[in-house]
């Protein structure tokens, strides 16, 4: 049995708001495995984002611990945990915030300008990552003339192209139709499956949430045990 | 720092047609409007400075030293100078020693004003072309004494406010309520003489009434035994008798131009203020773009692009649009200012458009960038990433 690649105990972010405190996320233990594939469900404002964000790097825990490959991400300086977001984690949105003024081939490449390498690897890394998405035809392109899928596929190639060891999502297919979800989760599987990724996505949706190995439900910022939603994690429906 | 490539810099430009021609034209404004202030301050100085020759010597009446309007020598202190100092100046055996009369006459011309307008009147011998080497007649003949002729500076239309043809030769003008006819014009480039009227000198003695000079104006030779200032200078101050003095002419116009530093200052802050008007109105049309990119801008960060490396980007795309307006400016301002009279109470000076002034145009156009770039860009990167990428 392995390390776990994701550590959280007792992960509590709050917010102060005046007098009111609000607390989004409430001692939280969470164990993830390399190369796991995990999904968190639960209602709105329950502290999905709220967890993503704190294992993205993107916010600091308010108390409690977080490590990530042995490393305590939530002591980080501010700037440590910008160059550690560039090489560990890549973030996949619900709205794929692509740059509209760049082409899919030059948003792929924006993580890889973080990054010191030859001209001539970091086209052939963003051609791979482009291959590997299914969009290499489309790499002139602009976003506005992608569809929605289309972007979100080239959001992924942006997520991967550094290759970080983990993945976050947050509802990838929130905004796109059945069939392009459907396209959408049977990658994101693949990424899980064949390159080792290790992912955690958050859905709504159950069909999508019945892709990843594990299902988690947050509840008022808290993890709740669902036996239903664990018996067929492994499996793959459509 | 791991840098933004400047492609995204350069078509973040083209994401508002609106908001590029607002900012493009807005710098051009304001840089059009610094520029018109840079050559007004370089037209004056540059038309002081090149009026008075390093070479020169002028002599006046000891406490005149201020105004040579006010000064009164004897007439008898040019020859008496060429015969006392020598090693000055000479050509086809004549001295370069010219005695002037200088004052200010009210003048009509043309449609111009009735009562006339004070313009500076030089009674001249024709050493005065010699001294003045910058001088020449551009047009017409030297006026002859007795016959009411005079020159007419290039200029002295401006500072009277009429049409350069009420000054061409031929013509008519009346100087403190006599008539006298345009013989030549006079062209003395960048310098004041330029808004001058000259006349030869014992018309002017005789219309004015005076038997006085106001100053007598040598040149120093060159090559050995050539004079210095300080002969000159030690020849006034043994001839107590003439209570006269000694300076450079160069000095004395480098002491108008000093006198004319109040001018400048407040020409340089109203077009400082009118800048910074346009640097409030530059903060909301960049606040506004960046705004609508906040979510863009989280996502960047979220990538790992330091803020600092995105304000570097937000800063090249907002100094990309003001350096393009300022050239534009740059460009107009080298074709419709540059030269463009203007009247002042010495005389009258042309707009002066040259390096020194278009870069410190250029510097303006950049300035509004940055100032113009660095509050909007603070406000849209304080936000924790996590709230920027809520925004829509
Ligand atoms: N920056 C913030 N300030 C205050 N409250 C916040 C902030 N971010 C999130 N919250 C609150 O935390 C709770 C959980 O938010 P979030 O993690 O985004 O929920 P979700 O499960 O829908 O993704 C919500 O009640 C939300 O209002
Ligand atoms: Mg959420």
């Amino acid at each position: 049995m392995s390390e776990p690649l994701i550590q959280c105990r007792s992960l509590t972010r709050t917010y102060t708001r005046g007098t009111e405190t609000i607390t989004p996320l409430e001692r939280l233990d969470l164990d993830v495995m390399p190369g796991e594939f995990l999904a968190l469900m639960g209602p709105s404002g329950s502290g999905k984002t709220t967890l993503l964000n704190l294992i993205a790097g993107i916010d600091r825990p308010t108390s409690g611990t977080l490590h990530i490959g042995g490393i305590d991400v939530g002591g980080l300086s501010r700037s440590r945990l910008a160059d550690w977001r560039s090489r560990a984690v890549g973030y996949i949105f619900q709205l794929y915030n692509l740059v509209p003024v760049l082409t899919a081939y030059e948003n792929v490449e924006l993580p890889l300008l973080l990054h010191r390498m030859s001209g001539a690897d970091r086209h052939s890394r963003v051609a791979a990552a482009l291959d590997l998405v299914g969009i290499t035809d489309r790499a002139d392109h602009y976003p506005r003339q992608l569809s929605g899928g289309q972007e979100q596929r080239v959001a992924i190639a942006r997520a991967i192209v550094a290759d970080p060891a983990i993945l976050v999502a947050d509802e990838p297919t929130g905004d796109l139709d059945k069939a392009s979800a459907a396209a959408i989760m049977e990658l994101l599987g693949r990424l899980s499956r064949e390159a080792g990724k290790t992912l955690i996505m958050v859905s709504h949706d159950p069909a999508c949430a019945a892709h990843a190995g594990r299902i988690l439900h947050l509840d008022k910022g808290r993890l709740v045990e669902h036996a239903a939603a664990t018996v067929g994690a492994a499996g793959v429906t459509t | 720092m791991q840098t933004l490539p400047f492609t995204y810099s350069a078509r973040n430009l083209g994401r508002s047609r609106l908001r590029l021609l607002l900012s493009v034209m807005g710098s051009a404004m304001v840089v059009l409007l610094v520029l018109a202030a840079g050559g007004f301050v370089r037209g004056m100085t540059t038309g002081l400075e090149r009026t008075g020759d390093e070479a020169n010597v002028m002599i006046v009446g000891i406490g005149s030293e201020e105004s040579i309007e006010r000064s009164e020598i004897p007439a008898s202190v040019a020859s008496l100078l060429d015969a006392s100092v020598p090693g000055l100046r000479t050509a086809f055996g004549t001295t370069f020693v010219s005695p002037e009369v200088q004052v200010q006459l009210p003048v009509v011309a043309g449609a111009g004003s009735p009562e006339g307008r004070l313009v500076l009147v030089r009674g001249v011998t024709p050493t005065a072309l010699l001294v003045h080497s910058q001088c020449q007649i551009a047009q017409g003949h030297w006026p002859r004494s007795g016959h009411n002729e005079i020159l007419v500076g290039q200029l002295a239309h401006t500072k009277l406010g009429v049409s350069a043809a009420a000054l061409a030769v031929g013509s008519t003008v009346n100087i403190d309520g006599r008539d006298w006819i345009v013989s030549g014009r006079l062209a003395a480039p960048r310098s004041v003489i330029d808004a001058e009227i000259w006349m030869p000198l014992a018309d002017l003695k005789e219309a004015t009434r005076r038997l006085t000079d106001s100053c007598v104006i040598a040149t120093l030779g060159t090559g050995p035994g050539a004079a210095e200032f300080a002969d000159v200078a030690a020849f006034a101050r043994q001839r107590l008798d003439l209570e006269i003095t000694a300076m450079t002419e160069s000095s004395y116009y480098a002491r108008l131009a000093g006198f004319f530093a109040p001018v400048r200052a407040v020409v340089w802050i109203t077009a400082g203020l009118i800048g910074l008007g346009g640097v409030f109105g530059g903060l909301n049309t960049m606040y506004a773009a960046f705004a609508s990119r906040v979510r863009e801008l989280g996502m960047l960060q979220c990538l790992g692009f330091r803020r600092s490396a995105i304000v570097l980007s937000m800063l090249q795309e907002s100094c990309l649009a003001t350096a393009s307006g300022a050239l534009l400016a740059s460009a107009a301002a080298v074709f419709f200012l540059d030269g463009v009279a203007v009247q002042f109470s010495m005389g009258a000076f042309g707009l002066l458009i040259d390096a020194p002034a278009l870069l410190v145009g250029l510097g303006a156009g950049l300035l509004l960038g940055l100032l113009g770039t660095i509050a909007p860009a603070y406000r849209c990167l304080k936000l924790p990433i996590s709230e920027s990428l809520k925004s829509i």
